[in-house]
């Protein structure tokens, strides 16, 4: 039966026979009310801790995330100093690995420079070795060319010249100055 | 040739010739037959070739010298040839030359001329010579056209050296 059935059936029903359709008969009342006493009671006694636990279980959890995140949001304030501290390191040590590079490069290219200065000036000298040296060489196959051909030349005059006259010439000049020379 | 081998030929051939009365012109004869053994290779060639026989060697020294020479210069050279020294001859001449001289106390003088010298110039070149070296020479002269003129005189260890073919050297290391 439901509730709107009841309600209206209830007029029909003689109150004094039958039980009030608000209240319950009071021993129900007694023995719902202990038994409510009871059950509240046993339940405060023994799911009471449990719920409690769970309850500062959670509320310890979520002060531990909390200070996790308080945790957290430190480590990130901090990383973000270590980063822009880093950021501000990076364009020091880009300046410096610059300057470096600027003065290795000017060193680079005055060693450079020196070199090409120490070569040129040592190719001019093989050169001007080189071209003294083939000045003397010609010189000297000059000279033994001229030589040659004065030999060849005076071995033609002294054949041309030396007769019977002039053997005869040299002979007693010879003979003459070994006598002398006693 | 051993120096005492040899200093024994050229007193065997100095006592030969002696012995024959023939020394002054013998020596003469080899002195110049050593002088043209030097400057011939054919002869030289010819008189000490081992695979020539003695008899060959020996033929070729007659058929050179025969008819210019006394028989005792052709026997001596013969002998020296036949007997496989050939090549020791100018060394064996030259102590005969330098004994005969010395046994007459005359110094040798070897005279190389590019023209053949008179006999007064030889005499009085010999004269020269003994006036420079303070010795009585015996005068050997050599025909020799590579000094082109002039004279070279050899007396000892002394060389008077009046060649044109020295002069001529001079001249040309200056040039």
């Amino acid at each position: 039966m439901n509730l709107f059935a009841v309600i209206v059936g209830a007029g029909d029903v003689d109150p004094a026979q039958s039980l009030n359709w608000l209240f319950p008969a009071t021993s129900e009342l007694i023995y719902g009310g202990l038994a409510s006493i009871i059950i509240f009671s046993l339940i405060y006694k023994f799911a009471g801790p449990a719920a409690k636990k769970g309850l500062a279980d959670r509320t310890a959890k979520i002060q531990a995330e909390l200070d996790g995140a308080e945790q957290a949001l430190s480590s990130a304030k901090a990383e973000a100093a270590e980063i822009r501290r880093a950021a501000g390191d990076i364009a020091a040590e880009r300046q410096r690995l610059l300057a470096e590079a600027d003065s290795q490069a000017s060193a680079l290219l005055a060693d450079g420079r020196a070199r090409l200065s120490a070569e040129i000036a040592d190719m001019e000298s093989r050169a001007e070795s080189e071209i003294m040296g083939m000045s003397g060489r010609m010189g000297d196959e000059l000279r033994v060319e001229v030589g040659r051909l004065s030999s060849e030349a005076v071995d033609r005059l002294v054949a041309d010249t030396v007769d019977g006259a002039t053997q005869q010439a040299l002979i007693e000049d010879f003979i003459r100055k070994v006598g002398a020379g006693s | 040739m051993s120096d005492a081998r040899i200093e024994g030929y050229a007193r065997a051939l100095f006592e030969i010739a002696r012995a024959e009365g023939t020394l002054d012109e013998v020596e003469d004869e080899l002195f110049r037959f050593a002088r043209s053994y030097e400057s011939s290779d054919a002869l030289r060639s010819a008189l000490t070739d081992e695979m020539v026989p003695a008899e060959r060697r020996q033929a070729v020294v007659e058929s050179l010298l025969g008819g210019k020479s006394t028989a005792t210069t052709i026997q001596l050279i013969s002998m020296v040839v036949g007997s496989g020294r050939g090549r020791d001859l100018p060394e064996v001449i030259d102590r005969l030359v330098s004994r005969a001289s010395e046994s007459k106390d005359l110094a040798v003088a070897e005279v190389r001329s590019a023209v053949a010298l008179s006999d007064d110039q030889q005499q009085r070149l010999a004269a020269a010579l003994a006036n420079a070296t303070g010795r009585q020479v015996n005068l050997k002269v050599v025909i020799d056209p590579s000094i082109i003129g002039g004279i070279v005189a050899t007396v000892g260890d002394t060389v008077i050296d009046g060649s044109v073919r020295t002069r001529v050297e001079e001249l040309k290391s200056r040039l």
